[in-house]
């Protein structure tokens, strides 16, 4: 099991908890301060507990996997990865209302991201050989 | 954000103070005092925008516009990056003004364009921030002259004839007010207004509401008038004469002040006289008449009272004057000529006969009227002929009775004309017609003598429509003879003389000028017929 993969996924547990914290306060910054119709706001806020579901999922798939050394778990967290990558794209380019910080956060969510997918691929590697 | 242009709202003309229209040419950009709009950008909560910055470079001569496109950074972290909903910051709503941030909405939307925070920090806010500190600290015309505890006080009366003493005397107004005050000998130095200390007590502001410049009242003269009313010059001007009680009068009464302000063309004031006169009362006396005056002038240059700037104002007189004839110069078709020569008494400029009270024309001493703008004058006399009268000798007397010493040759067009301008000036033209009626019988052929004299000015009013300026357009001077009948030894006659002004308001009526309607251009294209063209 990688140790650096173990540590990424717990970082980047504690690092989602206040990325959808952020997002979500954000969010209503934005519809107090903004005129945010109930049409764009809709889609905003499921597509983040869409995102919060999947990332906790994949984070579990992933430990999971690292740790009893296991595939199948770590493939389809690889997956879900590429899932939770196009949703932060989507919150850092294509919602609503688009701030700088919302820029900060996923732009390290995404780092964080490939850095995982990088080595959940040579953890693969590893465990299939 | 470069195209946009609140302030344009005239079509294919240029907008007073409006440096972003587009159809304005450097010409007009140097007349601009201000730029309007100083800035146009977008929302300010975008992160990065551009923002176009218009102003005007006064240091420059013509004065320029300066046209930046800058981009502005939000720094703030929570400004937007993208906005991906179209119409998202059209709708804003408005904050509600609360008590704290009633004073920052008022700056920001209480003036005629909204302002952004960039009037903080725009590129040249230096230079603008200093013209516009020296354009508020000059005096401008009416402002009340200020003195370091109030302003300067010019005593007139307001509802009766009693002063006033809370009336401010205005830069550039020169005014002249008499009133009474009351006074007694027992008072006479506690009342201040007649004392010199009053007067001359507190400095005045150079510049307006600038306390670090002020400008001491000098005592210019004194005069002395005694209780029968002869007045006296002194000769030690320096002196401040107080009023004392001397042997049951109280001298050193102020009878009059006579302020003198001379100015700067920056509207500044560099010094100020006071001349006063000085006068006693007596126990009997219960109010005394003050008269007050102020006048200004411009450093360094030599005050010729104008009648109008640059139209004539109905009441003040006429200016004339005459030009001295020009040496023929060998040269052909060059003259030396020279300016006109005026009077510098501005009263007796162009002036008619005044009537006196006893109604004689020979015992009349000489007064003479001035010719007041717009004002239709008569006057006349009656002269006595007896038989011993020599009718040349009467005939002299009168045209020099009717046209006074100094009859000018020129009157001036316009209020302000300039004595070397000599093309402004109007040649006064003069006629003669004759009383004479022809009796086919007799015909008498006696000498005339000078009956009437009409002076005729015609002016048009020239200038714009909303502001016409009198203009003096021609000036016709008519004297009228009659014959003298030879009378017989012993019997006398009296013969009115009138002269007379008369002023005809020859202007066109007014064309206010119409924009040219526009026209629908439509040409069909060059190859309409074409095969059979």
């Amino acid at each position: 099991s990688s140790v650096s993969l173990q540590i990424l996924f717990y970082v980047n547990g504690i690092y989602y908890i206040f990325y959808f914290l952020a997002t979500l306060a954000m969010i209503v910054y934005k519809s107090q301060v903004f005129s945010y119709p109930d049409s764009f706001l809709a889609p905003d806020l499921v597509l983040l507990f869409i995102m919060a579901i999947l990332e906790a999922l994949r984070l579990y798939l992933g430990s999971k996997g690292n740790l009893t050394e296991e595939e199948a778990p770590l493939g389809l967290s690889l997956v879900l990865t590429v899932g939770s990558a196009l949703l932060c794209v989507y919150f850092l380019v294509w919602q609503t209302y688009v701030l700088k910080a919302d820029v900060i956060l996923s732009a390290v969510l995404l780092f964080t991201y490939g850095l995982e997918s990088v080595l959940e691929i040579v953890a693969i590697a590893a465990f299939v050989s | 954000v470069a195209e946009l242009c609140v302030c344009d709202l005239l079509v294919a003309q240029c907008d007073v103070n409006c440096c972003c229209d587009p159809d304005c040419s450097a010409a007009e950009f140097s007349l601009f005092t201000t730029c309007s709009v100083p800035v146009v950008t977008g929302d300010s909560r975008l992160c990065s925008q551009k923002a176009a910055t218009y102003s005007l470079d006064v240091e420059a001569n013509p004065p320029e516009m300066i046209f930046k496109l800058i981009d502005h950074i939000n720094p703030n972290v929570f400004c937007i990056h993208t906005a991906n909903y179209k119409q998202a910051l059209s709708f804003t709503s408005p904050e509600t003004p609360t008590s704290e941030s009633f004073d920052q909405l008022l700056k920001q939307f209480g003036s005629a364009t909204f302002s952004t925070e960039f009037e903080s920090w725009s590129v040249n806010s230096d230079s603008q921030i200093s013209s516009d500190a020296n354009e508020t600290y000059r005096y401008e015309y009416g402002v009340p002259i200020q003195t370091v505890d109030a302003f300067v006080r010019l005593p007139s009366p307001v509802v009766s004839s009693w002063c006033s003493d809370a009336n401010p005397a205005g830069f550039l107004v020169n005014q002249a007010t008499k009133c009474s005050r009351l006074v007694s000998v027992e008072r006479c130095s506690t009342i201040q207004a007649v004392s010199m200390m009053f007067y001359i007590n507190s400095s005045i502001l150079a510049k307006w509401h600038e306390f670090v410049f002020q400008v001491n009242i000098t005592v210019q003269s004194i005069v002395v008038q005694s209780l029968n009313g002869v007045r006296t010059l002194l000769d030690r001007n320096e002196v401040l004469r107080l009023p004392a009680i001397l042997d049951e009068l109280c001298i050193n009464i102020v009878l009059g002040v006579s302020y003198h302000i001379t100015y700067t063309e920056a509207g500044e004031i560099i010094e100020a006289a006071a001349s006063f006169v000085l006068g006693a009362i007596t126990k009997e006396t219960l109010s005394i008449q003050q008269s007050f005056e102020i006048s200004f002038m411009q450093v360094n240059t030599k005050p010729v009272p104008l009648s109008g700037n640059p139209g004539y104002v109905v009441g003040l007189p006429v200016r004339a004057g005459f030009r001295p004839q020009g040496y023929p110069s060998p040269l052909p078709l060059t003259d030396i000529t020279s300016g006109i020569i005026q009077s510098t008494d501005k009263y007796g400029q162009l002036t008619i006969l005044q009537s006196a009270s006893n109604w004689d024309c020979l015992a009349a001493a000489g007064a003479r009227a001035p010719v007041l703008f717009g004002y239709n004058m008569i006057s006349g006399c009656k002269l006595r002929i007896t038989a011993a009268m020599e009718c040349q000798l009467l005939a002299q007397t009168l045209l020099d009775l009717l046209k006074g010493q100094n009859f000018p040759e020129y009157v001036a067009s316009f209020g302000n004309s300039q004595a070397q301008d000599v093309l402004d000036w109007v040649p006064i033209s003069h006629l003669h017609t004759s009383e004479q009626v022809k009796i086919y019988n007799i015909f008498q052929s006696s000498c005339q003598i000078p009956v009437s004299l009409e002076i005729e000015v015609q002016w048009t009013k020239y200038g714009s429509l909303v502001n016409p300026q009198a203009r003096i357009v021609n000036v016709t001077a008519t004297v009228t003879t009659a014959p003298l009948n030879q009378l017989p030894s012993g019997r006398e006659r009296t013969v009115p003389i009138t002269s007379s002004v008369v002023f005809t308001d020859i202007s066109s009526p007014a064309e206010p000028g119409y924009k040219a309607r526009p026209t629908i251009n439509v040409k069909l294209p060059f190859d309409f017929f074409f095969p059979f063209v």
